[in-house]
């Protein structure tokens, strides 16, 4: 038997290639996951381990402070000992800002992994050492001077509670570093400062009378030549416990170990956790493929098994039983399954090698490993998922096998007829779970937007969807031929052509069905994402429209307020206005006023100007400044809820030279001041001065590349004001969004092309069975083009099918889960992403034409003369 | 053997109509139609210069023993296949020299097939079927022609039955109104009868008959039975590629007698 299931497989062997090709991608995608995670292990791995490299001893979650050091110094054998201490503080220079972690240096340097390139490490307090690339984005070389801005509590005088502010000192840059080893790679780098100054920031950062910093400390020791590290290992625990009794502080969890061990431990940690996440998330797109891949593979053997009819029904006739004939067909599926599984594996562990090559040589800043570690994982996880999953697929054609009857030998032979129509049962089971997962679908929207339980409600909708998602799939086989029916009689209509390929896709709506759902699971998939993204996005955008009003806003008085601030620079306005990307510059004058409320507080406030049709021009969302008038007050609602103004209350602003009495008017502005039009800000101080520029931009997408310009314009007066872009945090907040929707289409997409394989599959198993009647439809007078042309409607017809009624589910996905997901933060707001929409159509389309190519190149080069051969 | 006419053709005359009618303009034509399959030892020679004439307005039969080259004569005068060397015509029109383009035109306009398995569409109802040659060529098909067609073939009553509900004398004559229905210059039918039982058969080669001498039509059929080769007016012996023999009005015995008489020939 096993002769015969090869030899029939090597007739069958073009096909097999082109189903086990969906296996191939499919088990390539899980091992590169796994080894991406491996990377991601042995990347940390190495990196901790060269934050220690040098140490001989690793003294971890020690009790924190100067004791457990001296501690440690003191044991016998120990020649260093360093604490590892990193406090993050912000360098400004020349308007940039970087956020940045900074080292004690150690009084051993060879327990500091870092190399100087340029100057020498700081040796006197307010030195410090930077990064090669931070000196280069703050523009500064040893011997210069940067702004180092940190929190400190300041002592209340006489009895106040401490505050907490923010003191700017100046540092001089002594020398900079490079990171060889990748050691602070993953942090961002590392600044190295005198031991004692970082001391001082941590020490500020604690509000006094509390406990001095609780995180526990580690220590790096060195030993004395010769000390042997066992004993030293002892001793050093012996001798930290015992200090820590004496200052009753906790060593429970003190470990000594080596730099090894404590590498080990760490990843270890971080394996269980961030990457576990990362490993899963990918392999759940993973699991997506696969499952796209058994709908191909099954499709595959459906066909094989239909067009071996006549040898199955042989072998029945010879006395082959049924179980040997399933038996036949489940070999045959695990013989491709495992073939294509090595293949995808190698192909997998290939591109995964090649990607770390690449990135190696990007220098992307961690250092990566220059092999990737094949672990068993790696190799046994894609080898069982692929030939599993290429064995259940096979099931059901294994199944059909064995129904043929012996008979069948003994017909004439003609084209596989259709496969008998599915079963009433799973018609009921997938109303059913359809109708299931609609409802928690429906349920799970409403908890989220009306009974404001997002996290319950997103939970339910998932389960809801993914229900109902199934329900749809399995029920399939029941109303996707009608469909297809459907739009085969639209496309009909248009030549006989036409016709004939829409009659051609029902011939066999099993097969027809299987292969639109497989391209209807990515498309649906990629168009919820897409959906529910740009829903997302606008939905978010009018929540930061009313945060953000303005893109961007250059003040002189965010420190000081507008009593003492200096007007913008002259000219500024003219200047920032003539920058490129930069729409509209609206001067914000300001002045002091003191503000009586009827019956409520008497407050000193900054007052604003700007006249209604600028602040139309330059607010995202005009809605906060509508009631702008002459004579109304326009009160942000945080200082109306301060100050218990309340809208309509007659407010009287006494100014410089005048007094205003108005009406407020509560918007939902978020400002520190009110607002009025410029003559009513005129009555109060008509000298008032411009210390405010509101900024809009063409495209608030574009801010991170305007901001900077902006920055540099103000730089460049050598005005003092501060530029303030929210528009950058628009910006960003957006491309979050679009990088994760980019990535999971990306890891999506996957799916679709093991689908398009699949479009292809079927289309070249279905000329092939159709070789005689396409020599017939030659032979009476279909020309070489209107064989061409009736393939491609087939394809074109089974691709966009699935595209369409993938991108109609996908849009019902997506507006759920945008609704259940965001629902809390205002009405949902539907919004269909057309281009993408559109894309996915456009990319289906060309994709079932180009599916149709090679099949029809091989069908056009059979020649008529076969129609009439004998067989 | 009163009614054999067998007589070895010289290679220079080609075969063509006997007197006893009056002439007509040959529908299809080969002059020196040579098909070679494959190279060195394993060449054969299919057809070796054959020269014949096939009148309109006449059913042709080409009869000869199996392998003896029918199916080749008839593809490459249909301009399914193309020549080693020669020429063949349709009418005026050298078939030899046509690209595929103007192949597929000439079949779908001027040339009719029926196939030994009926070959029609699965999908298509018998109504469709019928018409398919004309839609292909962008008409629609002449109601009176096809409403003709149907009676006569007897197919009223099945116009919208599928293949698979049909039997195979219907599903053939199903077929012989495909290849009528473009009312083409000639009709080339290839065993036709070859998978069917005997009463089809008869009743299959009657309506073939009837096109010919009720609708005009001109047809040449390919067959190695003497009984279905007695239905035509003229049949046309070949051996080893070559035109063997030539018999006008043929009956069955007639027929098998020239048969026997190639055998005898080639066995000498
Ligand atoms: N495609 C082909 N390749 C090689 N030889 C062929 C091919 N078609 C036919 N022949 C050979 O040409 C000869 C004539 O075949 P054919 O015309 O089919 O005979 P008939 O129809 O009279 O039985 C035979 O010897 C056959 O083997
Ligand atoms: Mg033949």
């Amino acid at each position: 038997m096993i002769r015969l299931t090869l030899s029939q497989m090597r007739r069958s062997a073009g096909r097999l290639a082109a189903a086990g090709v969906a296996i191939v991608i499919g088990t390539a995608f899980v091992a590169i996951t796994l080894i991406a995670g491996n990377v991601i292990t042995s990347t940390t791995y190495d990196s901790i381990a060269a934050q220690f490299k040098g140490a001989d001893l690793v003294v971890a979650d020690a009790p924190a402070g100067e004791a457990t050091v001296d501690a440690v110094r003191g044991t016998d054998g120990v020649a260093s000992a360093d604490p590892m201490t990193m406090s993050y503080q912000q360098l400004e220079h020349g308007g940039r800002t970087i956020y940045q972690g900074v080292l004690a240096k150690p009084t051993n340097l060879d327990v500091l992994p870092l190399e100087i390139v340029d100057g020498a490490l700081p040796d006197a307090s307010g030195e410090i050492a930077l990064p090669v690339d931070v000196a280069e984005r703050l523009d500064v070389a040893p011997g210069d001077e940067t702004d180092l801005v940190r929190g400190a509590f300041e002592e209340g005088t006489d009895g106040t509670e401490p505050t907490w502010t923010e003191v700017r000192e100046q540092v001089v840059v002594s020398g900079t570093l490079d990171d060889p080893y990748g050691a602070y790679a993953m942090l961002g780098g590392a600044a190295v400062a005198p031991a004692a100054d970082v001391a001082d920031w941590e020490a500020d950062m604690v509000a006094p009378g509390e406990e001095t910093s609780a995180m526990p400390a580690t220590v790096l020791a060195t030993l004395d030549d010769g000390a042997d590290l066992e004993q030293v290992r002892t001793a050093v625990e012996d001798a930290v416990t015992t200090t820590a009794q004496a200052e009753e502080a906790d060593a429970s969890m003190l470990e000594v170990v080596t730099p090894d061990e404590h590498a080990e431990r760490v990843a270890a940690e971080t394996t269980g956790g961030e990457n576990v996440v990362f490993v899963t998330f990918v392999l759940v797109f993973a699991a997506i493929a696969l499952l796209v891949a058994a709908l191909v593979i099954a499709n595959t053997f459906q066909v094989l098994v239909a067009q071996r009819t006549r040898t199955l029904a042989l072998l029945r006739c010879v006395g082959a039983d049924k179980s040997q004939l399933r038996r036949s067909v489940l070999v045959e599926a695990s013989i491709v399954g495992l073939l294509s599984s090595v293949v995808g594996l190698v192909l997998g562990s290939g591109l995964a090698q090649a990607a770390l090559a690449v990135g190696r040589n990007m220098d992307l800043g961690v250092p990566l490993p220059s092999a990737i570690e094949v672990t068993p994982v790696v190799v046994i996880a894609p080898l069982v998922a692929g030939t599993l999953v290429t064995l259940v697929a096979a099931l059901s054609p294994a199944r059909a096998a064995t129904r043929v009857a012996p008979l069948a030998a003994l017909r004439p032979a003609e084209s596989p007829t259709a496969a008998r129509g599915a079963g009433r049962v799973r018609l009921v089971l997938s109303l059913l779970v359809t109708v299931v997962g609609l409802a928690l679908l429906g349920a799970g929207v409403a908890l989220s937007v009306v009974a404001e339980e997002p996290t319950t409600g997103l939970l339910v909708a998932l389960a809801g969807g993914a229900f109902s998602f199934v329900g749809i799939l399995v029920g399939a086989v029941f109303w996707l031929p009608k469909v297809v029916a459907l739009a085969g009689r639209v496309v009909g209509g248009s030549g006989p052509t036409a016709r004939l390929a829409a009659a051609n896709t029902l011939r066999n709506p099993r097969r027809t069905a299987a292969t639109s759902t497989a391209l209807l699971i990515g498309v649906t998939l990629v168009a919820m994402m897409s959906t529910a993204a740009a829903s997302a996005r606008v939905t978010m955008d009018s929540e930061l429209d009313a945060r953000y009003p303005v893109d961007v806003v250059v003040a002189t008085d965010l420190d000081s307020g507008p009593a003492g601030a200096p007007p913008v620079t002259d000219g500024l306005a003219g200047t920032v206005a003539g920058l490129d990307g930069v729409a509209t510059v609206v001067e914000v004058p300001v002045t002091s006023g003191d503000v009586s409320v009827p019956g409520g507080d008497d407050a000193t406030l900054p007052v604003r100007a700007v006249a209604p049709a600028d602040a139309d021009a330059v607010l995202r969302s005009t809605e906060m400044v509508e009631p702008l008038a002459a004579g109304t007050v326009v009160v942000p609602e945080e200082l109306s809820e301060v100050y218990g103004i309340t809208d309509g209350d007659a407010l009287t602003i006494t100014g410089a030279d005048g007094t205003l009495e108005g009406t407020a008017a509560v918007t939902d502005l978020v400002d520190d001041g009110f607002l009025v039009v410029p003559d009513d800000l005129a009555r109060l101080d008509a000298a008032a001065p411009t210390t405010q520029l509101w900024v809009g931009l063409d495209n608030p997408a574009d801010a991170v590349a305007v901001v900077p310009s902006v920055q540099d314009a103000v730089a460049d007066t050598e005005s003092p004001a501060q530029v303030m872009g929210a528009a950058v945090e628009r910006a960003t907040f957006q491309q979050v969004i679009d990088t994760a929707l980019a990535i999971v289409v990306g890891l999506l997409a996957v799916a679709v092309v093991i689908a398009l394989i699949g479009v292809t599959n079927t289309l070249s198993l279905s000329v092939i069975e159709r070789r005689r009647e396409s020599a017939t439809l030659r032979a009476i007078g279909l020309s070489r083009g209107q064989l061409r042309g009736m393939l491609a409607v087939e394809g074109l017809l089974i691709a966009l099918v699935g595209a369409v009624l993938g991108v109609l589910l996908g849009l019902v996905y997506g507006w759920a889960g945008a609704a259940s997901a965001l629902g809390w933060a205002g009405e949902p707001v539907f919004v269909v992403p057309w281009a993408d929409l559109a894309a996915m159509l456009g990319v289906a389309a060309v994709a079932g034409l180009v599916a149709s190519v090679v099949p029809a190149r091989a069908a056009v080069r059979t020649s008529p003369v076969e129609a009439l051969a004998a067989e | 053997m009163d009614t054999t006419v067998f007589v070895p053709m010289p290679d220079d005359a080609p075969a063509g109509d006997d007197g006893h009618r009056p002439a007509v303009t040959p529908a299809v034509r080969a002059r020196a139609l040579t098909k070679t399959y494959g190279r060195g030892e394993a060449q054969v020679r299919a057809l070796d210069g054959v020269d014949v004439d096939f009148a309109t307005g006449r059913f042709t039969a080409i009869m000869g023993p199996s392998g003896s080259g029918k199916s080749t004569l008839m593809h490459l005068l249909a301009g399914l296949d193309s020549a080693t060397s020669g020429q063949s015509f349709i009418g005026s029109t050298e078939v030899t020299g046509l690209n595929d383009k103007a192949l597929t035109a000439l079949r779908r306009d001027r040339v009719g097939f029926v196939f030994q398995q009926f070959n029609l569409l699965p999908m298509f109802t018998a109504a469709q079927n019928i018409t398919l040659p004309v839609e292909l060529a962008g008409g629609t098909a002449d109601q009176q022609w096809f409403g003709t067609l149907v009676d006569t073939l007897g197919l009223s009553k099945r116009l919208e039955h599928r293949p698979s509900e049909l039997s195979g004398g219907q599903q053939q004559r199903v077929a012989i109104a495909r290849a009528l229905i473009a009312q083409p210059d000639v009709v080339f039918a290839d065993e036709p009868t070859g998978n069917l039982d005997s009463r089809s058969g008869a009743e299959v080669l009657s309506f073939l008959r009837r096109s010919v001498r009720e609708l005009g039509r001109t047809i040449i059929m390919v067959t190695h039975d003497p009984a279905a080769a007695a239905y035509a007016d003229r049949v046309v012996l070949i051996a080893d590629g070559k035109i063997a023999g030539d018999i006008t009005d043929p009956t069955p015995e007639s027929a098998l007698a020239g048969l026997d008489a190639l055998r005898t020939v080639a066995a000498r």
